[in-house]
């Protein structure tokens, strides 16, 4: 499966809740098959994306909030899985398109390609919901339960090597905004999750 | 002589500016920071694994509408610097930076002076505005306007708590 068709299974699932996007090209997927005012995209500071979504996550308890990141960038920000874990905020879901290469940079290999597997490290982290889809059915089905169930949850999804296609636009100050005026439009309801 | 209230002042002007989500790596200057800001069932404490996560916490906040500060020592700005340029300096996204000055007057242990004299070089690198009160007096004549003008601007800014005004850590 290629992280676009994945990420069109997320996006036609999705009502109000959140979506933050690793930069690169998680981003550019995300921008041309969702591209909604909740989606929250990032360009810069590599590894942070997690950290970006559970901030929010925490400040929005009401909001459901799901990151897509890279394996290259939580390779980078493993810490971040335990603070997940120690939190355990309800209404955060990260999913990794694992797609074992830096492929914004040419497809070097990571960690991931050889002998590491993110999953056992999230639940070495303390995360108890981890999910591991290997097709387009258990991808369904963890979108759904991830949707639909108490948090946090951690879902591997290892999908095809592959540039994404389009051009990142990277108006990053107005797609801030449109972000946060979005976010701060939703009425703060504890049971829309 | 050091006021020893410093800790309690640090705590209550940061929470009067409107501040009630903290990230930290705790040092023995910060924690007695900590200890006020535990105690207050108005605010939350978040102790992550390293600062440059706390930035990402702290920037995902404030895009929902919380205001932030990180709480650690030097060293953590030096964990930082890319996430602090290319996360909130490049989206203008304004957190409260308040570092524990290792590595000046009075220290003893060798290996936290080289990033402790760089500490204010790094935040002008980074265009962070940045005070250093030396005594509870000015601590108090300062942080509202500090944090006060990263709001106004979507700043980054810094406040460095010296060994003067803390009384630093005896090795």
């Amino acid at each position: 499966m290629t992280r676009a068709e994945a990420t069109r299974l997320l996006v036609e699932r999705l009502r109000h809740e959140v979506v933050v996007s690793n930069l690169g090209q998680a981003t550019v997927d995300l921008q041309r098959h969702g591209n909604r005012p909740l989606d929250c995209y990032t360009f810069g500071a590599m590894g942070q994306c997690s950290s970006i979504a559970l901030g929010i996550a925490l400040a929005r308890p009401d909001v459901r909030v799901i990151c897509l990141d890279g394996d290259g960038s939580l390779l980078m920000n493993l810490g971040s899985l335990c603070t997940i874990a120690t939190l355990a905020p309800p209404n955060y879901a990260l999913v990794v398109w694992d797609n074992e290469v830096h492929m914004t940079t040419g497809g070097q290999p990571t960690a991931t390609a050889c002998r590491t597997s993110l999953a056992a490290i999230a639940r070495g982290a303390g995360i108890d919901k981890v999910l591991e889809p290997r097709d387009e059915g258990t991808l369904e089905r963890a979108f759904d339960r991830m949707l639909g169930e108490d948090g946090p949850f951690f879902v591997n999804v290892k999908v095809q090597k592959g540039r994404a296609e389009g051009r990142l636009d990277r108006d990053v100050i107005a797609y801030k905004l449109r972000f946060m005026k979005a976010l701060a439009a939703l009425p703060r309801e504890p049971a829309r999750r | 002589m050091i006021d020893p209230s410093w800790a309690k002042h640090v705590a209550g002007a940061l929470r009067r500016t409107g501040i009630d989500l903290f990230a930290t790596v705790p040092d023995y200057i910060v924690s007695q920071v900590l200890e006020h800001l535990w105690a207050d069932a108005g605010c939350r404490v978040v102790t992550v694994c390293r600062e440059e996560e706390g930035v990402g916490l702290l920037a995902g906040a404030f895009l929902a509408g919380q205001r932030g500060a990180l709480l650690m020592q030097n060293s953590g700005l030096g964990n930082c610097v890319n996430t602090l340029g290319s996360l909130c300096a490049a989206s203008q996204i304004p957190v409260v930076l308040v570092i524990s000055h290792r590595g000046d007057l009075g220290e003893f242990n060798p290996a936290q002076v080289p990033v402790g004299q760089a500490t204010e070089r790094i935040l002008d690198a980074l265009d962070i505005r940045h005070v250093m009160p030396r005594s509870v007096g000015e601590l108090e004549a300062q942080v509202d306007g500090l944090v006060k003008l990263a709001y106004t601007r979507q700043l980054l800014v810094a406040l460095i708590l010296p060994p003067e005004l803390t009384g630093g850590k005896q090795g």
